[in-house]
């Protein structure tokens, strides 16, 4: 396997290990009684989501532009 | 755990809608905003016609549709069953409006300083002031600005900024400090009664006990924390035969 | 070495300022400018500048056209990635004219789909903080944005930037005003079979990733509506799937236009060919067929053993106060529906009928989510508040021109700066010269 294969998994599983945490475990939990239901685990999960997307598809960027050695 | 909850009798709702304006005063809610609201029905057709009173504050339900679709968590339940808007958190999607089946929320359209422009009293007005002599400021309930419960979140009363959503609150600033909710309090004919579900001895449960009961629109699921005895639900025929003003249509829009 | 004269105009178009470009984007400055004065009267006023009121005691709507313009642009972002798909994963390389406007539409679709949430927010600053910072999974409204705008939009993003690397490259190798431009979008961009290859593999999977989150975006803006129990006229399991395939007909119908305009505008009747069109005509019908076959669906559910308030609902609907609105959408949806069948049925594609078409369901289509928006307010209360109304005032017409014009603006000025269609054929004559 290619070190450009490698970055490339990597960054996909990173992003979807952070968008996988983030929506299930970092965000507000799935209930509507009790004053927890309201607020997220961890604050600013969301954009943690966000920044999920972004790299699990910037991969797609490292992948078609990184230079061979 | 505590269970708040509030009993109307029908059967004493006499209709004068003295907990709309207790409500209102309580609050400070702006013009058109019925947080605490009497519906006047009539059902049948003329002559076999029948008049009814049902008084509609938020139910405060157990399974609240407004609090799981609020995107960013300024609705939330309480453990202690009151359902409340942290409107420092707001950003005034009216999601929670539109989920909501019994149509008690009200969003700010207007700044503070214009929504009460229908009603607020004009206090450098020479005849009013020759017949108050300055004495009566506008009252701002000072609770209101305060962070309330366990949670310390800012949920009381209205109209603090334009853009939010709100709605009944159970008078939350009061009942922190032990006291009923204002329309509780005011009815002259004690048809609204307010306490612990949970506390056997509370008045809400003596008020319930052997009395037959329902809740409104209970086949959604919502489970409502308010309760009514005294009459029946509202039939599908039943239509309301005195209607508030639109208000914030009609004046400054 | 290739021989090009310095003086020789940039391909597509680009970097040349004709009048008739010029013309249409001062029409979409002045749009534009038109919606931010809007906005800033929404802004100082209050949202009390809008028609939307409390619905309830006070009557009204508190959802209203900009909810419906949201749903509608989300819907036209289908566009892009439908085309991406059908080129990349069915080998439709018919298409591959198209590709490009498609995906730059999705991006700009997005951009005023997002745009539309903000401009309906009561706090819009704190919301777009507010929402990154708390945001609740299991508001469906959570599941919009975030996926939809952040996931949807990038990845689209990144679509566009990488099928459009080869062009750029080709591009910076001339000397002009965007020749800097050319050469950061290219990156190092080099022609090498390997390079081919890996490009080919990597769209490929792109498109199929992104093909979830067009079903997921879609969907949940669907549920948005479909999982309010309160609602007569919302709730129920059809909203979903119907978001998707209307989604697709806004979308289709959309590229159908603008391909007609790039072509007419750039000269370009063999690029784009009548094949191009008849392959999206195709797919717009049977979009279409299928949106109809839900429509019919839900009118023949809420007629035949209505409960109370769906029956004022669906009298509201079907010959009441929306009935023009209905029937008018409903036309411009079976009318194209009847021209795409006989061009199908025919074979012969013209491109004046298609845009027709296209224009007319795009109009069906904002017709038809204005009205899964408003009705159920006014007419559908569960509580016997009294009928309600809603008019878009002034102000939501502004806005609505505005987000309309930047769109066109945005595309516009896109075009001007980057080819708007590849440059394949042009391209490989270029590239071999060099290095040969």
């Amino acid at each position: 396997m290619t070190k450009r294969g490698v970055v490339t998994i990597g960054m996909i599983l990173v992003g979807a290990v952070l968008m996988v945490w983030s929506y299930f475990v970092g965000a507000a939990p799935w209930c509507a009684t009790g004053v927890e239901c309201s607020n997220p685990r961890v604050e600013w999960a969301p954009a943690l989501f966000v920044l999920g997307v972004v790299v699990a598809f910037s991969s797609a960027l490292y992948y078609s532009i990184a230079k061979d050695k | 755990m505590t269970h708040y909850a509030m009993a109307i009798d029908l059967d004493r709702c006499q209709g004068c809608r003295a907990c709309v304006e207790a409500c209102k005063i309580e609050n400070n809610t702006p013009s058109a905003v019925f947080w605490m609201y009497v519906f006047r029905l009539e059902e049948g057709t003329y002559p076999d016609t029948s008049i009814s009173f049902l008084p509609r504050p938020c139910q405060h339900c157990h399974n609240p549709p407004c609090v799981k679709v609020c995107p960013t968590g300024a609705r939330f339940h309480r453990d202690d069953g009151i359902v409340l808007t942290d409107f420092d958190r707001c950003i005034g999607c009216r999601y929670c409006e539109v989920a909501c089946p019994y149509g008690v929320n009200f969003f700010n359209w207007r700044k503070p300083e214009q929504a009460f422009a229908d009603y607020q009293l004009a206090m450098d007005d020479p005849d009013l002031a020759a017949v108050t002599g300055g004495l009566i400021p506008p009252y701002r309930n000072p609770d209101l600005d305060e962070l309330q419960g366990d949670e310390q979140r800012r949920t009381a009363g209205s109209a603090h900024y334009k853009g939010v959503v709100e709605k009944c609150t159970f008078c939350v600033q009061r009942v922190e400090k032990g006291l009923d909710p204002a329309c509780v309090v005011t009815c002259p004919v004690e048809a609204l009664v307010f306490g612990d579900l949970e506390d056997p001895n509370s008045p809400v449960s003596t008020y319930l006990r052997g009395r037959d009961q329902f809740k409104l629109l209970e086949e959604l699921g919502t489970d409502p924390s308010v309760i009514y005895v005294g009459g029946t639900p509202p039939t599908p025929d039943a239509r309301e035969i005195e209607r508030p003003m639109t208000g914030v249509g009609n004046a400054n829009a | 070495m290739p021989t090009r004269d310095m003086r020789q105009p940039l391909p597509m178009g680009v970097g040349s300022l004709t009048r008739g470009w010029a013309a249409v984007l001062a029409l979409g400055v002045v749009g534009t400018v038109v919606g931010i004065v809007g906005y800033a009267v929404e802004r100082t006023q209050g949202m009390v500048a809008t028609g939307m009121r409390d619905l309830g005691t006070m009557q009204g709507a508190t959802w209203g056209i900009y909810i419906a313009l949201v749903v509608y642009f989300v819907g036209v972002s289908f566009a892009g990635i439908t085309v991406a798909a059908l080129i990349r994963l069915f080998r439709l390389d018919k298409l591959r004219g198209v590709a490009r406007m498609a995906e730059v539409l999705t991006v700009v679709a997005l951009i005023l789909g997002a745009l539309a949430i903000i401009v309906d927010l009561g706090q819009p600053v704190r919301g777009v903080i507010n929402l990154f910072r708390y945001a609740r999974p299991q508001s469906p409204f959570f599941g919009t944005f975030s996926l939809v705008i952040s996931g949807y939009l990038f990845a689209s993003l990144v679509y566009l930037y990488l099928t459009a690397r080869r062009d750029a490259a080709v591009l910076a190798r001339r000397p002009s005003r965007l020749q800097g431009f050319f050469r950061l979008w290219a990156a190092g961009y080099e022609d090498t079979p390997e390079q081919r290859a890996r490009d080919r593999r990597v769209t490929f999977w792109l498109a199929l990733a992104i093909l979830p989150l067009l079903v997921i975006a879609h969907s949940s803006l669907g549920f948005v509506f479909g999982l309010q129990v309160g609602r007569p006229g919302w709730f129920g399991t059809l909203q979903a799937p119907a978001f998707v395939v209307l989604a697709g007909v806004s979308g289709v119908g959309h590229i159908i236009v603008l391909a007609a305009i790039v072509r007419k505008a750039l000269g370009l009747g063999k690029r784009i060919g009548r094949d191009a069109f008849g392959w999206l005509g195709l797919f717009l019908l049977g979009l279409l067929a299928t949106y109809l076959y839900f429509v019919v669906v839900e009118v023949l559910t809420i007629i035949y053993q209505p409960g109370v308030i769906e029956q004022r609902l669906s009298e509201a609907l079907l010959s009441g106060t929306y009935a023009w609105l209905f029937w008018g959408s409903v036309a411009t949806l079976v009318v194209p529906f009847l021209i795409l069948a006989w061009m199908a049925l025919t074979r012969t594609w013209r491109v004046g009928w298609l845009v027709t078409s296209g224009i007319l369901v795009n109009l069906g289509a904002i017709g038809k989510r204005y009205l899964i928006v408003v009705p159920s307010q006014t007419h559908g209360q569960l509580l016997p508040y009294g009928i309600g109304s809603y008019t878009p005032s002034l102000v939501e017409l502004a806005v609505t021109v505005g987000l309309f014009s930047l769109g066109a603006v945005l595309i516009t000025l896109f075009m001007k700066v980057f080819p708007i269609v590849d440059l394949e054929t042009e391209a490989s004559t270029e590239l071999e010269e060099v290095s040969a």
